[in-house]
């Protein structure tokens, strides 16, 4: 990489030095001056100037107020803010004036009123009293233009941001500005809601209270609020969060830029699932499987006194099913108690993880900076780990290629890509930038990717990368924790004696739930009575990321802190644990921060628990030994196609819990290849019968110009009984 | 349609760029307006979202989003054919027809709207009536030019 040239420009008389070409607000920053911005946010794409906040004086330049936001920094430029230039001032007075017209004086029952950059920048930098005199302009408000995000014409000052957003780092393309000049307004299509799953980042890019969330709304002032710095654990991405608390409920989750993962931009589902906290069904007290009266709650001392005899009982022949969504310290505790205390080593994860993508490792912003990417597996990216969509479109923008394959298998088109005489192989073995992400369900994924990128010759390549997106938010962090917490192995025990399920997630697994099926005996951790009532014996309560302390391995294999925003109803998992393994000899502490302790020798390094950080650092990459792909799975023959499942991002316990997120649920619907769809004489939106042996599921039928043929793709709730080949016709 | 559009687009190298002839062709499709499902049918077809289209059309004035009457009579009043009377021929429309401008007549048959110029400067009062110029019109044109359409319809 060459050293950028430096130029020296002088802004209010201090001279500063930054690299050519860096954006003027940006230059007077380093200088310690502050132009003051509305529309600029160069997370959007290129400035557009529509705002006029940041006009200055520039000398050599045409003798009127210049766009700060739109020049940068050229050597040897003389430029006055309106600190020390009087054309400055006046007209930043006049914007602010301007831009107020029709601003309405809302701000005592406005949401942003205290966090408004309109508020704060017109008491700095505008006119102090107003000349405003004649009514100003009117609209209904506010207009719910999705039900998690309300729009407030009257408050909006046209700034473009948030259409930037749809149309640049969203590109959905679903909120827009109709009309012109003054008559302009936000709007989406007719009624239809903005449906997308980012859209509510456009309620944090608002400079004033035009897009609110609709969760939001009255509840709290922000000299009432706390904020708690803390990582999402919805998906295996983990955005860097902040919570805000008001009286010990969380009432809305903002992004925290993290540059590496997330960029400063969450999902719809991390930002408004947070209802799911207290969610009617929430257990807060253990239940217990009494004699023809079902499941009665229990004090905590009869629930432990319960779970010590069940788990006694079984002597040993105990499985431990997993979510993925523990902490690590929740994961190791438990290891250590079945294991070390109990014997009982065997396991039950969503999914196997392979540790050889660890040999590639990048961070995910590096996907914005690559040149061929190539997506291998069934799921859409953005189901799976909705921000790593992002990266890609920043990627596509950049001047990449992203090609999607193999779907329907995955580990076939990994051996192809490696092999002699592939065409795309061939130009990943040829680009500086190749990455490669492996998004599709069958766990042994890692290792196919990891495989094939070993022979691909990326391994020579530093920016070159391999991603493995898991299904579960900290399925590499429990993975780890659980073999740390042991080298001894046992054998499967048969007949099981004891289930443990932890976790909600693991509890409405269907291959959990046959194993409870065949288990004398079953001990359930959820957070919600739907879960596990009817099938356990006792249940625990369970608790939220939001409600937890520890740690979290996300995606890339970063370790990143939870902190507890707000405290769980019911003691946390930690704390029975602690208990439960004390009563077996097994030494495991109830806080976090010790167990991570213990934890941290053996695999993180010994990194100490207070240096995780607020904004963690990547570990780097780790060799990785001779790598072989496990042989790929045989792939269901027979005519018709190959029914592909996927999870969809807008599902789960947690998700269905939220009603603001009702509308953002998958349709009903099977996605075609553009070439099966003309076959089958199918359009788009038709109704389709979807069968396989003896079932029948009538879906709406969308062609997917990104499918290949022979695959039919159905989200996970939809295909229900739905067997792997399956026959498609018009009803 | 659909493929009329996909053809015109043909001739861009980006099919986004085919938008403003795409919207045209939906227009006359549809009876000179565009009804919301026109902006489906031309995302469909140029792989844009509605939301998007309709951006664009609400954005040029040519573009109708109201149904329109069966004849448009547009009529430029800047300066330079409000320096000939424009004004005059605009109230002469208004009360052969019994609308304002931006209405339709109760039968259907014609809408009126002001413009902004047109490009006739030379030869104002420039009236343009289904798409076909009129120059120099004066108020006492206007009765002749409502029965024409009137006898058209």
């Amino acid at each position: 990489m060459s050293v950028p040239e430096l130029v020296t420009v002088s802004v209010d008389g201090r001279e500063v030095q930054v690299p050519k070409g860096t954006g003027l607000v940006e230059t007077a920053l380093a200088a310690g001056i502050e132009i003051p911005v509305f529309c600029y946010e160069p997370r959007l794409g290129p400035a557009i100037g529509a705002c006029r906040m940041c006009l200055v004086e520039v000398e050599g330049m045409p003798p009127k107020p210049q766009a700060a936001c739109t020049l940068t920094a050229q050597d040897g430029m003389v430029v006055k803010t309106a600190l020390t230039s009087q054309l400055a001032r006046n007209a930043q007075n006049a914007t602010l004036e301007f831009i107020l017209v029709n601003h309405p004086l809302d701000c005592p029952v406005c949401d942003k009123g205290g966090e408004c950059p309109l508020q704060d920048l017109t008491f700095r930098f505008g006119p102090g009293r107003t000349r405003m005199t004649f009514p100003k302009r009117t609209f209904d408000k506010p207009i719910p233009i999705s039900p998690t995000i309300s729009l407030d014409r009257e408050r909006c000052i046209l700034c473009y941001r948030c259409t930037r957003f749809s149309e640049s780092v969203a590109e959905d393309g679903e909120l827009v500005a109709v009309n012109r000049g003054a008559q302009s307004m936000i709007a989406t299509f007719e009624d239809e809601p903005y449906r997308g799953r980012f859209s509510g980042n456009v309620t944090e890019l608002c400079p004033v209270g035009a897009l609110l969330p609709t969760t939001y709304r009255f509840e709290a002032r922000p000299w009432e609020i706390q904020t708690v710095p803390t990582v999402c654990g919805l998906c295996p991405v983990g955005c860097n969060v902040n919570v805000t608390t008001r009286e010990g409920k969380v009432k809305r989750v903002l992004s925290r830029n993290h540059p590496d993962v997330d960029g400063g931009w969450i999902c719809d589902k991390g930002r408004f699932a947070f209802g799911h906290l207290g969610a009617r069904d929430r257990i807060v007290d253990p239940l217990r499987r009494q004699r023809r009266r079902g499941l009665q709650p229990a004090g905590w001392d009869e629930a432990v006194d319960e779970a010590e005899r069940l788990l006694r009982a079984a002597q040993g022949r105990i499985v431990t099913a997993l979510s993925g969504s523990e902490t690590v310290e929740q994961a190791y505790g438990l290891a250590k108690l079945m294991r070390t205390g109990l014997g009982a080593h065997t396991a039950v994860l969503p999914e196997e993880i392979s540790d050889a993508v660890d040999g590639f490792r990048l961070p995910l912003s590096a996907i914005a900076g690559a040149e061929l990417i190539v997506v291998v597996g069934d799921d859409p990216v953005e189901e799976r780990a909705p921000i790593v969509d992002l990266w890609l479109r920043a990627a596509r923008r950049n001047g990449a290629e992203v090609v999607t394959t193999g779907v329907g298998g995955g580990a076939k088109a990994c051996r192809q890509l490696a092999g002699e005489d592939d065409e795309l192989g061939r130009r990943l073995r040829e680009s500086d930038r190749p990455v490669l992400i492996w998004s599709g369900s069958g766990g042994a994924g890692g290792a196919h990717v990891a495989a094939c990128a070993e022979r691909l010759g990326f391994g020579s390549k530093p920016d070159s990368g391999v991603f493995y997106l898991p299904l579960t938010p900290n399925g590499r962090g429990v993975v780890e924790a659980w073999s740390a917490a042991s080298d001894d192995e046992g054998p499967d025990p048969d007949p099981i004696g004891l289930l443990f399920v932890s976790g909600d997630e693991a509890a409405s697994d269907p291959s959990v739930r046959s194993l409870a099926e065949r288990a004398d005996a079953v001990i359930a951790t959820t957070m919600f009575q739907g879960s596990a009532v009817g099938w356990a014996d006792l249940v625990l309560p369970g608790t939220s990321y939001l409600e937890r302390d520890g740690t979290f391995v996300n995606l890339e294999g970063r370790l990143q802190r939870l902190r507890r925003a707000v405290v769980p109803p019911t003691p946390d998992e930690l704390a029975w644990i602690s208990q439960l393994a004390g009563r077996f000899g097994v030494e495991v502490s109830p806080y976090p921060s010790v167990v991570f302790g213990e934890l941290s020798e053996r695999i993180f390094g010994g990194l100490p628990y207070g240096e995780v950080g607020e904004r963690a650092a990547l570990r780097g990459r780790e060799p990785t030994g001779e790598l072989r792909a496990p042989a790929p799975a045989a792939t269901p023959k027979g005519r018709g196609l190959r029914l592909v499942r996927y999870r969809p991002l807008f599902s789960g316990a947690a998700v269905e819990r939220v009603p603001e997120l009702a509308f953002q649920r998958p349709a009903a619907e099977v996605q075609l290849s553009p070439q099966d769809a003309r076959r089958l004489r199918i359009k788009a939106g038709d109704e389709v019968d979807v069968r396989s042996n003896g079932t029948s599921r009538r879906l709406r039928a969308r062609i997917d110009k990104g499918l290949v043929a022979g695959v039919a793709r159905i989200a996970d709730e939809h295909a229900e009984e739905l067997q792997a080949t399956v026959e498609v016709a018009r009803a | 349609m659909i493929d009329e559009i996909r053809r015109v687009a043909e001739q861009y190298p980006v099919a986004r760029s085919a938008i403003l002839p795409a919207l045209r062709i939906a227009q006359e499709r549809h009876g000179g307006w565009l009804p919301p499902e026109a902006f489906e049918e031309v995302g469909e077809a140029l792989d844009l979202t509605p939301a998007y289209c309709k951006a664009v059309a609400s954005f040029y004035d040519m573009f109708h989003l109201e149904p329109v009457g069966r004849h448009l009579v547009e009529l430029c009043t800047n300066v330079s054919c409000a320096l000939v009377g424009a004004q005059q021929v605009l109230e002469a429309f208004e009360e052969e027809l019994g609308v304002r401008p931006g209405e339709t007549t109760e039968d259907g048959a014609v809408t009126l709207r002001t413009i902004e110029c047109a490009g006739g400067c030379g030869w104002g009062t420039v009236v343009v009536v289904d798409h076909r110029y009129r120059e120099p019109v004066r108020a006492e044109d206007v009765p002749g030019i409502v029965q024409e359409l009137r006898d058209a319809d």
